[in-house]
């Protein structure tokens, strides 16, 4: 049986609060809950849990604040919780190093994929080697030798559009905003080019998608970035 | 229209200078052209008289020339100061009487009877003079009325056309600039009562707080502030208040070129009607201003009603469906099939989806009235935007058929995804929510001209003839009863938001039976260009 999982629950609202822990009890996770940023912070440091789950309006203190004083000391997986129009807000934390989000009111399911995604990511950095296939449906990706197939054929990428499957592949099921995205592939000089984004967002999508006009799994969520779907 | 007088204390002061003061004759004199060379002239004019006399003398009574030196009297007195006319009168008498009266080249006639032709034409001369000063000065009256006339008629006919505030002053600024010759700034009191260049106007110069004080002064005691004599230098500035029907509305400060020419008589009448008008128009802004606000307040407080029966309605159904289902977990949720629980559940989950969907419409509405709703554009395909959409939907379009029709051929456009994806989105939600299960959607995008155009259309239900406008409309909802749910908001924050864009939303008509909206984004630029790369360079196999 796997050790229990730790997750700290940032977020002032009870109510809240109590369904994160009802829930998440209940698919077998231990949870820590903290009310404030501060407090926080501390049982982060005095814990080390697996994933932390972050709302952005706090009392005290800025979410994004508390996400990027985590960040200097720890990679733990921080899920962000924010309300709609808080697009901003949402972009600042997941570049300062928050892994994935959540807009409130949100479901179950979609928490427990995000903690999945989250926490696999997580453990994938501690091990040593990676695997170097990746499938997703009918798309298999070779990282080594570089080659990508749908439904067993091969598929020619350019090697931007390559490097962009890639970038998305190294954090599938995590959304990538558009700024990591665009510096990651293009370079820092290229954060506000968001036509080249674009573009070969289409050209990834019209190769590897089965109907390029209804994606499932090269999905751009509005006002953030993109995000691998995993199914 | 009716002219306002000021009140004879509030009337522009005299110019307190050296020199006669300004009198209306004085500023109808012909332009002083060096009255010296008018003088040479009328002394050259009786010289050709008596040139013009000299061989007709042979012949004619001396009496007759009297006739050629009259005419002489005539011209200079239509072309010259009276001065010259008179000048010209007393010179012409002078040489008729040395030259032509015998005994020549003496001025005492020899026959009396020359004295009374002499005389009589002294008399004759003179009234010339006076008479041709009289037209001359009627003339330049008329011709003086006219531009007064004329351009009081043109600020007349710019007010009457405005209705900013700011309009009206830039308007009035630039006549005074015209017609005085003046740079001009009006001050209007802010809501505490405090002078202040309005907001959105641009002075024409930058008040000195010395200047400002005399403003402030002149508003409250609503009278000019005679300026004292040592500031009555180029630079000066005069501040007059702007007194309306009612009350003093702000007042207009002066920056002259000359202070004397704007003092003369015709020029302040004038100014002080100017002054008069401009202080009509903007207290009439104001009071329009005034009305449209209380009718605005009318609106407002007619709409918070609808907003409150629409929405208490909307939110307390799913809630009591919410209540009532949570309540019986609570209850009985032990005992109860797994059938049952699961039923029960669903309830709640699909009720609060419909809650935040009402909120979220709610909210967006409040944002986009207050303009808390800023468009941040940058580069988006529409296709990817539409695919999008489609995902996020996809639970709730899976009771439909969706058929896509998107040009392949369409450009990357400037856009806000957040907003523009709301729109499709809630576009999507009515064509589910106003049709029949298993029916058809259809989306299709195309370009025409320089316009993006997106078409939303469902079967089976269609928009009432003569409502294409009203369901842009907030908490309308179509004629035909449904159990859809919503505030009616959805298509009014759609239209908010394509506006915001510059573009247009719009409910086709179609054939029976079918309900589609349009929507339309202008293409402002190309996308800047990118280099594609081929695949042969492709490392990728």
């Amino acid at each position: 049986m796997e050790p229990e999982r730790e997750i700290l629950v940032v977020e002032d609202e009870p109510e809240i609060r109590r369904f994160l822990r009802v829930s998440l009890t209940n698919h077998g996770f231990k949870v820590l809950e903290a009310t404030k940023g501060g407090e926080g912070l501390k049982l982060a440091s005095d814990y080390k849990p697996d994933l932390i789950i972050l709302d952005l309006g706090l009392p005290d203190m800025d979410g994004t604040e508390v996400a990027r004083q985590i960040r200097e000391w720890s990679q733990i997986p921080i899920l962000i919780l924010s309300a709609r129009g808080e697009e901003q807000d949402k972009v600042l934390a997941l570049e300062l190093g928050a892994d994935d989000y959540l807009t409130k009111p949100f479901g179950i399911l979609e928490l427990l994929a995000r903690i999945k995604v989250a926490l696999r990511h997580a453990d994938r950095a501690t091990q040593e080697e990676e695997d170097p296939i990746f499938s997703l449906g009918d798309l298999r990706v070779d990282l080594t030798l570089r080659t990508v197939t749908v439904k067993g054929q091969i598929v020619h990428l350019t090697p931007t559009e390559y490097k962009l499957l890639s970038v998305l592949i190294k954090a599938a099921g995590k959304v990538v905003t558009q700024q990591q995205l665009l510096r990651e592939v293009w370079g820092p000089g290229y954060a506000k080019e968001t036509q080249y984004l674009r573009v070969y967002m289409g050209q990834l999508r019209q190769k590897l998608e089965e109907d390029p006009a209804r994606p499932r799994y090269l999905i751009t969520e509005p006002g953030v970035g993109c995000r691998l779907r995993m199914e | 229209m009716e002219r306002q007088e000021l009140p004879s204390k509030e009337r522009l002061p005299a110019p307190a200078q050296e020199g006669e003061p300004a009198s209306t004759q004085e500023t109808l004199q012909p332009p002083p052209t060096g009255a010296g060379s008018q003088y040479l002239k009328t002394t050259g004019v009786v010289v050709l008289c008596s040139l013009v006399a000299w061989p007709l003398s042979l012949h004619a009574n001396p009496s007759d020339l009297v006739m050629v030196y009259l005419l002489g009297v005539v011209f200079v007195a239509t072309r010259y100061s009276r001065t010259a006319a008179i000048l010209a009168s007393l010179l012409s008498v002078a040489t008729f009487d040395y030259f032509f009266v015998p005994p020549i080249f003496a001025f005492t006639p020899s026959d009396s009877a020359y004295i009374p032709v002499l005389a009589a034409m002294l008399i004759v001369g003179l009234v010339i003079s006076a008479l041709s000063e009289r037209i001359r000065h009627q003339a330049d009256l008329v011709r003086l009325r006219e531009q007064r006339t004329q351009a009081l008629y043109c600020l007349s006919r710019d007010f009457a056309r405005m209705r900013e505030v700011n309009e009206l002053i830039k308007s009035a600024v630039k006549h005074i600039r015209e017609i005085f010759d003046c740079r001009a700034v009006v001050l209007l009191p802010n809501s505490s009562g405090q002078l202040a260049v309005p907001e959105g106007s641009e002075p024409a110069f930058i008040l000195s707080v010395q200047q400002m004080n005399v403003a402030q002064q002149t508003f409250e005691s609503h009278k000019v502030i005679v300026p004292e004599a040592k500031t009555l230098m180029p630079s000066a500035c005069f501040c007059l208040p702007l007194v309306g029907a009612e009350s003093t509305v702000g007042v207009l400060v002066l920056n002259p070129k000359s202070i004397r020419k704007l003092m003369a008589a015709e020029q302040r009448d004038l100014l002080e009607t100017f002054v008069n008008q401009t202080a009509l128009a903007l207290e009439r802004a104001a009071l329009s201003d005034l009305a449209e606000r209380a009718q605005l307040e009318v609106e407002t407080e007619k709409m918070r009603n609808a907003l409150l029966s629409s929405v208490s309605h909307d939110l307390r159904t799913p809630l009591s469906a919410i209540t009532g289902a949570a309540s019986s977990l609570m209850e009985d949720g032990a005992t109860m099939s797994t059938d049952t629980l699961k039923e029960l559940s669903q309830s709640i989950y699909q009720e609060s989806a419909r809650l935040n969907r009402l909120v979220r419409n709610l909210l967006d509405m409040t944002r986009l009235e207050s303009g808390a709703i800023k468009v941040k554009k940058d580069w988006y395909s529409l296709e990817e935007l539409i695919g999008g959409a489609l995902t996020r939907l996809e639970k709730r379009l899976r009771s439909h058929k969706v058929v896509l029709d998107i040009k392949s051929d369409l450009p990357l456009i400037k856009l806000d995804d957040v907003l523009i994806d709301q729109v499709l989105v809630n576009l999507l939600d009515n064509a589910v929510k106003y049709s029949p299960a298993e029916s058809e959607i259809q989306i299709r995008a195309w370009t025409e001209n320089r316009w993006l155009i997106v078409e939303v259309a469902n079967t089976g239900s269609s928009v009432a003839p003569g409502e294409e406008e009203k369901i842009f409309e907030k908490f309308f909802r179509g004629k035909v009863e449904s159990t859809a749910f919503g505030a009616g908001l959805g298509l009014t924050i759609c239209r908010g938001i394509i506006e915001a864009h510059g573009g247009k939303i719009w409910a086709a008509h179609k054939e029976e039976a079918t309900a589609s909206f349009c929507f339309t984004l202008p293409i402002e630029a190309e996308a800047p260009t990118i280099e594609l790369e081929d695949l042969e360079q492709s490392v990728v196999t």
